[in-house]
């Protein structure tokens, strides 16, 4: 097997005396679309926000092709706290769709999408406001380049988000339920376009969300979240229709009769 | 004379020195207003201390006494400065303590996902604030400092006290001479409302422009 890209050790997170995360033990692979599933405060968006330094981790180590992401080597090769430069080298492997999307609302679409190529990887202007309409080309907004966020719909704004930041090439996603706070009926264009970025990507996608089909339908693998552990981890097939644990069994039931 | 005549003889130096101090100390004001509202929200506790000391002694003490202190006691020390360096060092210094918590809560005013955005796409500390925090955060000063833009302008009447031949001034020398004291403080009165009301409008259509389908 190929190394994995992201690497987590015995993770740990507390925020103040409460533990969210458990000395969680977790790997995805090059290429790999993984989805996080769990009920509420089960720990699953923290355990993707510490990937996108997000929270600060409590203890336990992160590494990103094969490189710390929380720690550095001292010369006497013991971890410490990673400097804000080798935090932000390794940080630009990972990029992150929010659920409330955070577009730039004094910006265009356009200058949301080139603005981090420019100013934080210091690209062309002209190289990246073409990489950025391609960009938006692919989510099918390019009509919407000269918009400003506030005059789009919830599921344009979405699909503004995921092409900044799929322009900055990074080779993690976290896509934290980038549906849960859309309209309904805006829903399935987003699904939409994150299915057509998994299928031709090759980058690793961290999905969390309470969209069971289509969980099934874009991840090589699920994991359970439930009281800061995964509890259970495999193919979509295994996890949701033969569930081995009592609490997966339960949320799968809760679940399904909310539909 | 008549009110005419008065308001035209109030327009040369008087105006001119008022408009300087206005433009000059509010420059000073904003400068040391950003600066220490960016200051109070460092993670160091000893720059917040800084700030915090400055921001209070200059909000807790009265302008008038300000301009008195460093116009009349500083050249005790050996410090001295023209009239003109004394109003907009103390005009400036006053405003920029209210400015910078006005700074301080625009900037804690936006909203917290911009930042994490900003995290997710890699900006240095220092590209998410210029870029990012605070062209939104200037948007939701804008009232605020508009105010205290006005407040400067009328407080520059004080400086007349120290000396410097402002439009109060003027109006003080010219009331001495002739006595009109009715259409001279009348014609004082009209001066600071015309202009005052344009920075006024001017504020709230820079206000809209920057809105404009946006926020």
């Amino acid at each position: 097997m190929a190394e994995p890209i992201v690497k987590y050790n015995k993770v740990t997170k507390y925020f103040d005396d409460l533990q969210v995360l458990d000395e969680i033990d977790f790997e995805i692979q090059p290429g790999e679309k993984v989805a996080l599933i769990g009920p509420s405060g089960s720990g699953k968006t923290t355990f993707a926000r510490l990937l996108m330094m997000l929270e600060e981790i409590t203890d336990g180590t992160i590494e990103v092709e094969g490189e710390y992401l929380w720690h550095e080597k001292d010369d006497k090769g013991n971890l410490k706290p990673a400097s804000s430069e080798h935090q932000r080298k390794v940080r630009s492997n990972i990029g992150m769709v929010f659920q409330h999307f955070h577009l730039f609302p004094h910006m265009t679409v356009l200058q949301n999408i080139i603005e981090a190529p420019v100013t934080v990887q210091g690209r062309d202007k002209k190289e990246a406001t073409k990489a950025g309409k391609d960009m938006l080309d692919k989510v099918g907004l390019l009509d919407k380049a000269d918009a400003y966020p506030a005059q789009l719909s919830g599921g344009q704004k979405q699909r503004v988000a995921i092409a900044r930041a799929l322009v900055m090439q990074p080779k993690v996603l976290i896509f934290d339920e980038p549906t849960s706070a859309l309209d309904p009926e805006l829903v399935g264009e987003v699904l939409e376009v994150i299915k057509s970025i998994a299928d031709e990507g090759e980058a690793s996608m961290l999905l969390i969300t309470h969209e069971m089909d289509f969980a099934k339908e874009v991840a090589d693998r699920i994991a359970f979240f439930d009281g800061g552990k995964i509890v259970e981890d495999g193919p979509p097939s295994d996890i949701l229709y033969n569930p081995q644990s009592e609490r997966l069994k339960d949320f799968l039931e809760r679940f399904m009769n909310t539909q | 004379m008549t009110f005419w005549e008065i308001i035209v003889s109030m327009l040369g130096q008087g105006l001119f020195t008022t408009i300087v101090t206005t433009i000059l100390a509010a420059i000073l004001a904003l400068v040391l207003g950003f600066a220490g509202g960016l200051m109070r929200l460092s993670n160091n506790r000893f720059v917040r201390f800084i700030v915090a000391i400055y921001v209070e002694v200059f909000r807790g003490t009265s302008l008038l006494v300000q301009l008195f202190w460093i116009y009349f006691v500083l050249p005790m020390f050996g410090i001295t400065m023209s009239a003109l360096t004394a109003a907009v060092l103390a005009i400036g210094l006053n405003y920029g303590a209210y400015t910078s918590e006005v700074v301080r809560s625009g900037i804690q005013s936006v909203d917290k996902g911009q930042t994490e955005a900003s995290i997710a796409l890699n900006f240095t500390p220092a590209q998410r604030m210029r870029r990012i925090i605070i062209p939104q955060a200037f948007i939701i000063m804008l009232p605020n400092l508009g105010n205290q833009l006005i407040e400067l302008f009328k407080s520059t009447s004080l400086v007349a006290l120290i000396t410097l031949t402002d439009l109060t001034y003027q109006a003080n020398v010219l009331n001495a001479s002739t006595l009109q004291t009715t259409e001279i403080y009348t014609a004082l009165l009209v001066l600071y409302f015309l202009i005052a009301w344009p920075l006024t409008k001017g504020i709230q259509i820079l206000e809209r422009k920057l809105t404009e389908g946006r926020m």
